[in-house]
């Protein structure tokens, strides 16, 4: 079994596991339909089938009409594939969106280097001198040598620029089998697999608008991606980027954005310490994230885009933060994985992404 | 020669967009804020219509065909239920008077939110929101139409059903949910949006119609159940306008908020007081419950609009302070409104009864921390004089609540055995409230509440009884007068339960339905 969805006007396509919806499939694979009820009955998910059979499940009579049942039309959130299907939904259209199909990578580590006590840079060399083609944001799952059962999606931290070697920085999780794994035993000349390129988080260049980039802890890769893709391309927007970490041990490449300030007039880069000893010789921010950023801009970043990449509660800080400064939802990009335990939390349907 | 050219088909928003937008034009021989009088006195402050997002895209021509086909299958659905005799299939005629509670009281504000929905859609300098809110504005019609098509046959078996247009203008408590419609349609367009769009159809909705459509089903009543389903999708919409409404006030003017903050405590605690009525008909009307008041609150507020305020707090918006107090009233809505209408049912349009032994039991498990202490013994006081032939029906007029219009019958949130009362003076007036949210408010916008219909009052000076009536006359009866004039039955729709003719009648149709 294992049908295929693809889903318009994205033009992504996904496996479906046996018996799933296809709410459930698309909000698994980080695809955000319209939705609310859940079950059948308020008709806010109904999408068109253009392609393939499905049975319509538990959708009412009144949610789904007959006629309309007749046009093919059906309830994602009830709707459950019986051949491969191809729907379009109710979704914005992402100019900026290359769908760049996945695939599966053979390649050798070629160097392993310590960044901070806590994150490692891992380098793999795509073996036959192969290049991954991906939009600078994305990410890979790397499939951890000789587990094949274990697999870790990380964010690229290279810009697609950058030929034939990818960069990942690692951050040791305690307990966590495939990191622990990686910052002990991982060794350059192991060969490992890389399946991608993952995500929708990628820049929207399309909108030309002045960027803002958040990044916390090891969130920093795809905004380090991001913005030496954008340096790259000859970017006349102004970028910012607000990054922080613990304290000065662990904010790595920091050196590197100080240069990348000096040399564009067009970056700034504004880095923040959280739990730095008082006494230290740090000259910059003594603040988290959002604190840094709200300083920074004077509590508004109307005409910004921005993207957000850390661990959970920084996002959250840092949504709330923009939103007092006047950035809303649709001006927020969000690195999220969405897990199963997400799809399970009582939530509004107040906010799409958040 | 030409090279064809392969165009990229376009989305769903796009299709809709080209199709929607540009339709409005500017005024060139009137301004636009003579043309939009009352788009700007609230001090909400619009800079960009264009950022409105409609929340579901629907083309009226979609939209006919779409409510045509729900209402061949719900009359399809109500007829066979008619014809089949479907009301002597309900646990027990007890339960009709949740239908006489809702048809008389809920209904006629479906009119209501039509008319509203209407006014406020022309009030909207935006196309956007101009159009969701007249398909808004057909949909409670269509409720309206239905409910009342619903009732009519339930009318031809069961008492006081007669005459709702009338009812709800008159009787003593349907001033409370005719005074919240009454409160949200004489403000602004967009404190309307947060009245009836967000706080009643997003925040509260859950409370009255799952409560009802599941009471219903519980009880053996398809053809409300019916009409519940038929509802439900279009409440889906009618929610997601209410969002979109608060998110771009929200959004366009960081001034907004305040006021927006505002509507949103005010209509919260007008919302949760009117659902006092469901709470009562939930743990006391139902002969087959589904659940406790205090059960459908935790899940339908506490849990879910607690999921949505702290999406709001991004805003900056706040849960309203009066969730402390109903967090509190949870325990006693219930108990104290079903008290004051087993007292008052002989002014009323539908039975009353004391809970049985059986319901007292599952009211002291559903609510261990008060039936037994505080509700349990007043009715068995009841029940004891009512053995003794002194049934105790309070002809005093109770005091009203200025704003809710609800009996003084709440207690002190920190003291369940005093009634609670605040006062405020006005133009050398006192006026009472049931609540510090209700005072609050009335002392936000005095000049409107002061204008309120208070069916006590009005009783008391001489407003109430029909034409003719001379209350000087010595052998004057002031409550069977008031009656009169309710168009209330004395002795047939009113009083007990026990002994009417809806009991009787019921007993002996559905005996010829299943015996020669």
């Amino acid at each position: 079994m294992g049908y295929d969805l693809t889903i318009e006007p994205l033009g992504q396509t996904i496996t479906l596991e046996d018996g799933q919806t296809i709410l459930d499939a698309s909000l698994r694979a980080g695809i955000y339909l319209p939705h609310a009820c859940g079950h059948g009955l308020c008709a806010t998910c109904k999408v068109q089938i253009l392609d393939g059979e499905v049975e319509h499940g538990e959708a009412s009579t009144f949610a789904l009409m007959d006629f309309e049942r007749e046009e093919g039309k059906t309830l994602a959130c009830c709707a459950i594939p019986q051949s491969d299907v191809t729907i379009e939904a109710d979704i914005d259209v992402e100019p900026d969106a290359r769908n760049i199909a996945v695939q599966d990578f053979a390649g050798t580590v070629s160097r392993i280097e310590a960044l901070t006590p806590t994150i490692k840079a891992v380098f793999v060399k795509l073996d036959g001198g192969r290049a991954m083609e991906f939009q600078s944001g994305q990410y890979v799952n790397l499939h951890i040598p000789g587990h094949p059962e274990l697999t870790r999606p990380f964010s690229i931290a290279n810009a697609p620029q950058v030929d034939g070697e990818i960069e990942l920085n690692i951050r040791i999780v305690p307990g966590g089998a495939a990191t622990t794994y990686i910052h002990e035993s991982l060794k350059a000349g192991d060969e490992v697999t890389v399946a991608g390129p993952y995500g929708r988080f990628f820049l929207r260049t399309s909108r030309a608008t002045p960027y803002l980039f958040l990044a916390g802890g090891s969130g920093l890769s795809s905004p380090r991606s991001m913005i030496h893709d954008l340096l790259a391309e000859g970017c006349t927007q102004p970028i910012t980027l607000v990054y922080g970490a613990r304290n000065r041990g662990e904010l790595y490449y920091h050196d590197e954005f100080v240069a990348l300030a000096e040399a564009h007039d067009t970056f700034t880069y504004v880095p923040a310490l959280s739990d730095e000893p008082a006494d230290s010789a740090w000259s910059g921010a003594r603040a988290f994230v959002h604190e840094a950023a709200r300083d920074h801009f004077g509590n508004d970043f109307r005409g910004h885009t921005a993207y957000l990449c850390g661990p959970p509660l920084m996002i959250e800080s840092a949504i709330s933060t923009l939103m007092q400064g006047r950035l809303f939802e649709r001006d927020i990009f969000i690195e999220k994985f969405i897990s199963a335990a997400d799809a399970n939390q009582v939530r509004s349907p107040f906010f799409k992404k958040f | 020669m030409d090279m064809p050219t392969t165009k990229k088909k376009l989305g769903i928003k796009e299709r809709y967009a080209l199709m929607t937008r540009g339709l409005d034009w500017e005024t060139s021989y009137q301004p636009m804020d003579k043309v939009f009088p009352y788009a700007q006195f609230e001090g909400i402050k619009i800079h960009d219509w264009d950022k409105w997002e409609d929340p579901f895209r629907l083309t009226m021509d979609a939209y006919w065909k779409y409510q045509a086909e729900k209402e061949r299958k719900l009359y399809a659905i109500l007829d066979a239920f008619n014809q089949n005799n479907g009301h002597l299939g309900v646990t027990d005629a007890r339960y009709v008077n949740t239908l006489k509670l809702f048809l008389n009281g809920i209904s006629p504000l479906e009119y209501m939110a039509h008319r509203g929905f209407a006014h406020v859609g022309r009030q909207f300098p935006g196309v956007g929101p101009r159009v969701a809110c007249q398909m808004q504005s057909l949909d409670e019609l269509r409720h309206a139409q239905t409910q009342i098509h619903s009732m009519s046959n339930y009318n031809k078996y069961y008492n006081g059903l007669h005459s709702p247009t009338e009812m709800i203008q008159k009787v003593w408590y349907m001033s409370v949910p005719r005074s919240f419609f009454d409160d949200a349609y004489t403000a602004g367009p967009f404190e309307f949006m947060v009245a009836i769009g967000f706080s009643f159809e997003y925040v509260l909705t859950n409370l009255l119609f799952v409560p009802f459509v599941s009471g219903a089903a519980y009880n053996g009543d398809m053809g409300a159940m019916t009409f519940g389903f038929s509802a439900q999708s279009d409440e889906a919409r009618h929610m997601t306008l209410g969002l979109e409404c608060i998110r771009f006030m929200l959004e366009q003017d960081p001034d907004n908020i305040p006021i927006v903050q505002k509507w949103i405590d005010k209509w919260t605690w007008r919302g949760i007081r009117v659902l006092t009525l469901v709470a009562m008909m939930m743990d006391y009307m139902l002969p087959k419950k589904v659940m406790s008041w205090k059960e459908a609150w935790e899940i339908y507020f506490e849990e879910n609009a607690g999921a949505l305020f702290n999406d709001l707090a991004r805003y900056g918006i706040k849960m309203p302070e009066c969730a402390k107090q109903a967090f509190i009233d949870k325990d006693h809505i219930s108990h104290q409104a079903w008290a004051t209408f087993y007292q008052y049912s002989g002014i009323s349009n539908f039975h009353s009864w004391l809970p049985s032994e059986e319901d007292k039991d599952w009211l002291s498990a559903k609510y261990p921390d008060t039936f037994d202490k505080y509700y349990r013994p007043r009715f068995e006081h009841w029940e004891a004089e009512a053995k003794e032939g002194r049934r105790f029906y309070n002809t005093t007029l109770p005091q009203l609540c200025q704003v809710c219009q609800i009996p003084m019958i709440f207690t002190e949130p920190d003291d369940p055995t005093q009634i609670c009362y605040r006062e405020s003076d006005f133009g050398g007036e006192k006026y009472h409230f049931c609540s510090d949210h209700c005072k609050h408010i009335f002392d936000d916008e005095p000049e409107k509440y002061v204008q309120a219909w208070m069916p006590a009052q009005q009783i008391y000076q001489g407003n109430c009884f029909p034409e003719g009536a001379d209350p000087t006359a010595p052998d004057f009866n002031a409550v069977e007068e008031v009656l009169k004039y309710y168009n209330i039955h004395n002795g047939r729709d009113n009083m007990d339960y026990v002994g009417s003719e809806d009991e009787k009648n019921f007993a002996e149709w559905r005996q010829t339905s299943t015996k020669n």
